[in-house]
């Protein structure tokens, strides 16, 4: 089989993720996008590992390794969601801005310790 | 020798270690007490280790350094750690460990306490820090270790502005290190963009290199680095305004190590640093240098005769300040001009500087202790403060304090203006010699107005009428620990000014070194 | 010869003021022994340096002060005989001051520092003589500028003397500093600040620009000398106590100027442009301040203008060349000019006023001080110049020395060519000098009949006494004229103790017998540069003739303006009270005399108000252009911030786009 049908598999399922990623609003979705793209990873690693006839077969050991590791953090992921669930009420991924600078937090804290500790005392 | 030298830096460090320690006693008083003694007495032996240094220095050949110390200390960076004094920072040295005592005697009997201050323990540990880093500023040979030193020196400052200061004491001390720090990072990039072409930080090599294998471009593009980060420190004119804050917030001993010691620190390393290692880099620049120093002479002056103009609610000490940037203005201009004369005459004008400022500040201080202001316009009243009447040892120090400082012959004060603008009169070849002669007309138009606003101050706090009501009743008159700690200042300005040889000696075969004749 | 003894002449009293200074307070018997000892051990030897090294030979001597990178700093001994002839001088005059002064400030809890700083500033005078090395002359020339300031500004309870030692300090300063510029340039061409080297630079015309050199110099000659346009300090000075006065304007501080161009007149010589600048400075200096001093009320600033004139003479004779005439005249108008203010510091002890319209007043002021009055008339003929009096032939010797010049045949004793002087400065000299003759003899007759002799004084004085009649006083007296109470230092019933007395007559010998030193060619001569001092026909007789007319023309309008008093005639306004001749014969010129011509006022336009502006807008600039920037770059990174902070939404989609985008970006700048 020519390496490019895997190749140009992993690089649509890769673009399915990351368009999941940046575009979908509920958080599980999100997760299953980042799947898609690690799963992309995962058969470019294979498939290059029998392109390049690697003896020590680093390609597949490392695919191994990924899925163990995006097993785990599936399931952190979903501990996530579904507290942010418990709390809020929804899993959706936009009014999780809590960790964000909102406008109105600007124009109350109004910098007064930045600036003024710049100031000196008015000269002369 | 190199005993001495490393013992002057290890002394003051085990002294402010000590100073975490709890063996200062129960109450605080006691503490308090004991941790100023302690800092009397640590002084005192860094004071007599600078002098046994001084004692042993070959003054037969000052232009080579001595008492070196030279081990590796980071060899991945090629950094050593290089120690040694020659001609030049041995007189600062020495003046850094005169200052250092004489403010530690002060602070004894008059440290600003209360409630709001931290304990004396921290105060004495500060200071020693202090003391550490302004004396391996002028003892270390490497530019990273220099560096590393021009840095230990403002974190104590920085305290010791915003604790023990007084008025807006915060933004004052906010605005020196922020101030000071960003010109310590321009330098830095010089100094490693030196390192990176010539392989080394050691200063002497790359003295002895003289600027070879070091291209145009970059010797002049390190030499702008270096140039503005020490300019600030210095202040050169139009990077002062953090230093008329700072003094005017900061406590008395701390005026007198800032304007004293730590404003040299800028122009030494102009000295040690730019004028031997990227020689061509400097003349290409040292005409702006010269122009911005001779504006800063005239332009202090002017500042100062705003302040001291009847009605400007002026501050004695915030006047004193602006007039170190007229008088480092003569240092700058001395350095500028690249000469033998003019650089020995900065050097000069360094020392006398550090004694006559030092001086004026701890006289101001006291004025200040008195009268609860420095404030000239409520000290003086409508006729002057007459304190030739009222405390006539204070106010006849006050006249010789700025009498020195105008520059008198006589005094030390006079020699160093006099070779800077000697210097500026004939700068070195490849400088223009109307441009130099322009600045050193208006360098003479500066003295003019330097004597003008100190005699002005000198009328208004010293003269008056002994009659006119007065903000305080009774001024005492110099107490003895004020002139325990001042006499040593007197005099030696009175000495460097009759035996200027005293000095020039020691400088003049270092600078011609340095400045590649010999 | 022993160098010893030249050194101890400075050295002397610099000790003796750090003693007086040091014991003063602690001990007050010790400080007057303290004060005069030196100073007069200091005039012995000088005496002596000056017998020793007798006539026609120099001394130079010097070891290095310090090394400086350039030409060395050295402390310079250059004795012969001008040096040797002022330091006599200084030597006599300063003791006299000294012990004068003992007297004088018997009651000033302030008479140490006083004492120590009369005694510095002789050692400062004495080094200016002394020294070889232009530096080191530069150190005892602005050493004097500032005792001057602080002995100025004794009395500093009062405004007057506040200012007028302020104005003094800085005018001669404003003239300091294009005087070490000078020096510079001297040193840069001649390549050592030792005079015998800048001389023999001058000689083989190694200087480069000697006009602009000697310009230079000039104007610190002025100001030290108080020459026109930097004269304005001396009369202001006067607020200073009485003796110091006599030692400030005879022997140190103004002296120095004068002969420091006799010292180095080679260098003038190689420009004619600068010594007809000179001679017109001279000459303006002459004739505006003898104006002046005919209008004057205060008698020490008649002789503080008289003073002025007078070293317009001396700076006279420098223009044509001839500077053994300058120095003849420094030294005879010292000895007298001491004597006159000694004896004025005694009139106004009796007096209790500065005034010469109050004294007027005052009945039988010269049988209370008889010495003063007598010694005061003998050196007011001397200043007028009529023979016998050593005025008489040191302004002698400088009107032939212009008259000579004039003719084109300057007596520049070998110094120069006899061309070196241009003509017109001749010229210039001798009409403003033999005019200025004229102008001295009419204001010393006034200053001598209004004090002494008014006839209102016998008839006015039972009612108006004028330390009772505070309002006439104050009428007479100019508004804003230096004025110095001096109320400590009097008492009438002992007007003239010893020690202010003997001074007076020792000063009244070289007054009237010093000129005779000038006859004979193996005298005065023969210590300066060898020329003949003798009074020439022409000049002689045209000189004495004018000043007797001045004093004529004076007692002529006195005598008028007495009788017109007298019938109590048209005394045109209130303030004339007395018959003053200087008002009949200034008539419109009077009231501008008095004010010294606005020279002030011109001042003030030209300097103070725009370094006053100039702080102004330095005060502006700091505020607020330094500080903006400053301000400037804590707010601009406080803007950054902000904007980095709008960044921050939150939403995490944003931020891994903004990720893919850069990743995206980098991938293809690195591939292309």
């Amino acid at each position: 089989m020519h390496l490019a049908y895997p190749a140009v598999l992993a690089a649509l399922l890769f673009s399915v993720g990351v368009y999941g990623v940046l575009a979908r609003r509920n958080a599980v979705l999100v997760l299953m996008s980042v799947e898609l793209m690690l799963n992309a990873v995962n058969l470019n690693l294979v498939a290059f590992d029998v392109w390049l006839r690697d003896s020590l077969h680093a390609g597949q050991a490392l695919t191994l390794f990924t899925i163990t590791v995006a097993a785990a953090e599936i399931g952190l992921g979903l501990a996530i969601v579904l507290l942010l669930f418990r709390a809020r009420g929804t899993a959706d991924i936009d009014r999780a801005t809590a960790l964000g600078d909102p406008a109105e937090a600007l124009a109350t804290e109004e910098a007064p310790a930045g600036a003024e500790a710049l100031k000196g005392q008015a000269t002369a | 020798m190199n005993a001495v030298l490393i013992a002057l830096l290890v002394l003051p460090l085990l002294g402010a270690a000590l100073t975490l320690a709890p063996v200062f006693g129960p109450d605080r008083a006691t503490a308090d007490r004991r941790a100023l003694r302690l800092n009397t007495v640590v002084t005192g032996a860094v004071l007599l280790l600078a002098v046994a240094l001084a004692a042993g220095f070959d003054h037969d050949e000052p232009a080579r350094m001595q008492a070196t110390t030279d081990v590796s200390w980071i060899p991945a960076l090629h950094v050593r750690l290089h120690l040694g004094v020659d001609g030049i920072s041995l007189p600062l040295v020495v003046l850094t460990a005169l200052l250092t005592f004489l403010c530690a005697l002060y602070s004894e009997k008059r440290l600003p306490n209360g409630d709001t201050v931290p304990s004396a323990q921290a105060f004495v540990g500060l200071f020693l820090l202090l003391e550490v880093g302004m004396l391996a500023t002028f003892a270390v040979l490497d530019l990273l270790l220099f560096f590393l030193a021009f840095e230990i020196v403002l974190i104590p400052m920085y305290f010791l502005i915003a604790r023990w200061g007084s008025g807006a004491k915060v933004p004052a001390a906010n605005r020196f290190i922020l101030y000071t720090l960003l010109g310590s990072a321009v330098m830095l990039l010089g100094f490693l963009l030196i390192g990176s072409k010539a392989g080394t930080f050691d200063m002497q090599a790359l003295a002895t290199a003289h600027g070879s294998g070091l291209s145009h471009t970059t010797q002049v593009i390190a030499a702008l680095a270096i140039l503005v980060g020490l300019a600030v420190k210095a202040p050169a004119w139009p990077l002062h305004s953090w230093l008329p804050d700072a003094h005017t917030a900061a406590p008395t001993v701390g005026s007198v190590l800032l304007a004293g010691v730590l404003l040299k620190m800028g122009t030494y390393g102009l000295v040690r640093v730019l004028l031997p290692v990227v020689p061509d880099g400097t003349t290409t620049l040292a005409p702006y240098l010269g122009a911005f120093a001779a504006v800063g002479i005239v332009y202090g002056s002017l500042a100062c005769l705003a302040l001291a103009r009847p009605g400007s609610k002026g501050d004695l000490k915030r006047l004193i300040a602006y007039s170190s940037v007229g008088h480092m203005g003569f240092v700058l201009l001395g350095i500028a001009s690249l000469t033998p004369v003019g650089v020995n005459g900065a050097l000069f004008a360094n020392i006398a500087h550090g004694l006559i400022t030092g001086l004026l500040f701890f006289v101001v201080g006291a004025l200040k202790d008195r009268y609860g202001t420095a404030d000239l316009d409520t000290l003086a009243g409508a006729t002057g403060a007459a304190l030739y009447g009222r405390a006539p040892r204070l106010g006849a120090l006050l006249a010789f304090a700025a009498v020195a400082s105008l520059g008198l012959p006589g005094l030390a004060g006079f020699w160093g203006e006099l070779l800077a603008m000697f210097g500026a009169f004939d700068p070195a070849q490849g400088l223009s010699r109307p441009a130099f002669v322009t600045y050193m007309v208006l360098a003479g138009l500066g003295t003019l107005l330097t004597a003008a606003y100190l005699l002005i101050v000198v009328k208004r706090v010293c003269m008056g009428d002994p009659e006119q009501p007065a903000p305080v009743a009774e001024v005492a008159d110099l107490r003895r620990y004020e002139a325990v700690s001042w006499t040593p200042l007197a005099a030696l300005t009175l000495l460097a000014g009759l035996w200027p040889a005293l000095l020039l000696s020691l400088s003049n075969p270092a600078v011609k070194h340095l400045l590649g004749g010999g | 010869m022993n160098l010893a003894l030249p050194v101890l002449v400075p050295a002397l009293p610099v000790l003796g003021a750090a003693a007086t200074l040091a014991v003063g307070r602690k001990a007050p018997g010790l400080a007057r022994p303290l004060a005069i000892v030196p100073v007069a051990v200091s005039a012995v030897l000088a005496l002596v340096v000056a017998l020793q090294l007798g006539t026609g030979r120099t001394l130079d001597a010097a070891t290095r002060l310090t090394p400086t990178g350039g030409p060395d700093i050295a402390l310079a001994l250059h004795l012969d005989g001008f040096a040797s002839l002022i330091s006599v001088l200084v030597g006599l005059v300063a003791t006299c001051v000294q012990v004068y002064s003992t007297a004088y400030l018997k009651k000033d809890p302030r008479y140490p520092s006083y004492a120590a700083l009369v005694s510095l500033f002789t050692a400062a005078m004495f080094l200016v003589v002394y020294s070889g090395d232009l530096i080191v002359l530069l150190v005892g020339w602005e050493v004097m500028g500032l005792c001057s300031y602080f002995l100025i500004g004794h009395h500093w309870e009062t405004a007057d003397a506040r200012s007028a030692s302020l104005k003094a300090f800085l005018v001669t300063k404003l003239g300091d500093v294009p005087f070490l510029f000078g020096i510079f340039l001297l040193a840069a061409d001649a390549g050592s600040f030792r005079i015998p080297d800048v001389l023999a630079a001058a000689g083989e015309g190694r200087l480069g620009h000697p006009t602009l050199i000697a310009l230079l110099l000039l104007a610190g000659v002025a100001g030290k000398s108080a020459q026109f346009p930097l004269h304005t300090w001396l009369p202001d000075a006067m607020a200073g106590p009485t003796p110091v006065s006599a030692l400030i304007h005879a022997a140190t501080m103004v002296a120095a100027g004068i002969y420091l161009v006799a010292r180095l007149l080679p260098v003038f010589l190689l420009s004619g442009a600068a010594l007809v600048v000179l001679a017109v400075m001279a000459a303006v200096t002459m004739i505006g301040s003898a104006l002046c001093a005919l209008a004057q009320d205060d008698l020490k600033r008649v002789l503080a203008y008289s003073t002025v004139g007078q070293l317009g003479y001396m700076a006279g004779a420098l223009a044509s060349g001839d500077r053994e005439a300058s120095v003849f005249h420094l030294v005879s108008h010292g000895a007298f000019k001491a004597l006159l203010f000694l004896a004025a510091g005694v009139v106004i002890h009796a007096a209790h006023t500065n005034s010469i319209s109050v004294m007027s007043r005052i009945p039988g002021l010269r049988k209370r001080v008889p010495d003063a009055y007598w010694t005061m008339g003998i050196a007011l003929v001397a200043l007028a110049g009529l023979p016998p009096f050593s005025g008489f032939f040191s302004k002698e010797a400088v009107l032939t020395a212009a008259e000579h010049a004039a003719n084109g045949e300057a007596l520049t004793n070998g110094l120069g060519p006899a061309s070196a002087v241009p003509q017109a400065a001749g010229w210039i000299v001798l009409i403003s000098a033999a005019l200025t003759a004229l102008l001295t003899g009419a204001y010393a007759t006034r200053l001598f009949l209004v004090a002494f002799h008014s006839p209102t004084g016998a008839a006015a004085a039972p009612r108006v006494l004028p330390a009772a009649d505070p309002a006439t006083a104050a009428a007479d007296h100019e508004a804003g004229a230096p004025y110095s109470p001096e109320p400590d230092e009097a008492d009438p019933a002992t007007a003239e103790p010893p020690a202010m007395r003997w001074p007076l007559w020792v000063l009244a010998v070289p007054t009237m017998g010093f000129g005779i030193a000038g006859l004979r060619s193996d005298w005065l001569p023969a210590l300066l540069d060898g020329g003949p001092l003798r009074p020439s026909g022409v000049t002689a007789v045209t000189g004495t003739g004018l000043a007797l007319v001045g004093v004529l023309a004076a007692y002529g309008a006195w005598r008028s303006a007495t009788a017109r008093l007298g019938t109590g005639g048209p005394a045109p306004a209130a303030e004339v009270v007395v018959a003053d001749p200087g008002r009949t014969l200034l008539g419109p010129l009077f009231g501008p005399a008095r004010h010294g011509f606005g020279v002030d006022r011109l001042y003030d336009a030209l300097f103070v108000r725009p370094v006053a502006a100039a702080a102004r807008l330095v005060r502006f600039l700091d505020r607020e252009v330094v500080e903006t920037y400053v301000r400037g770059s804590g707010a601009g990174a406080d803007l950054l911030g902000r904007a980095v902070r709008l960044a921050q939404t939150g939403n995490a989609q944003t931020y891994l786009s903004a990720l893919l985008a850069a990743v995206v970006l980098l991938a293809v700048l690195v591939a292309v």
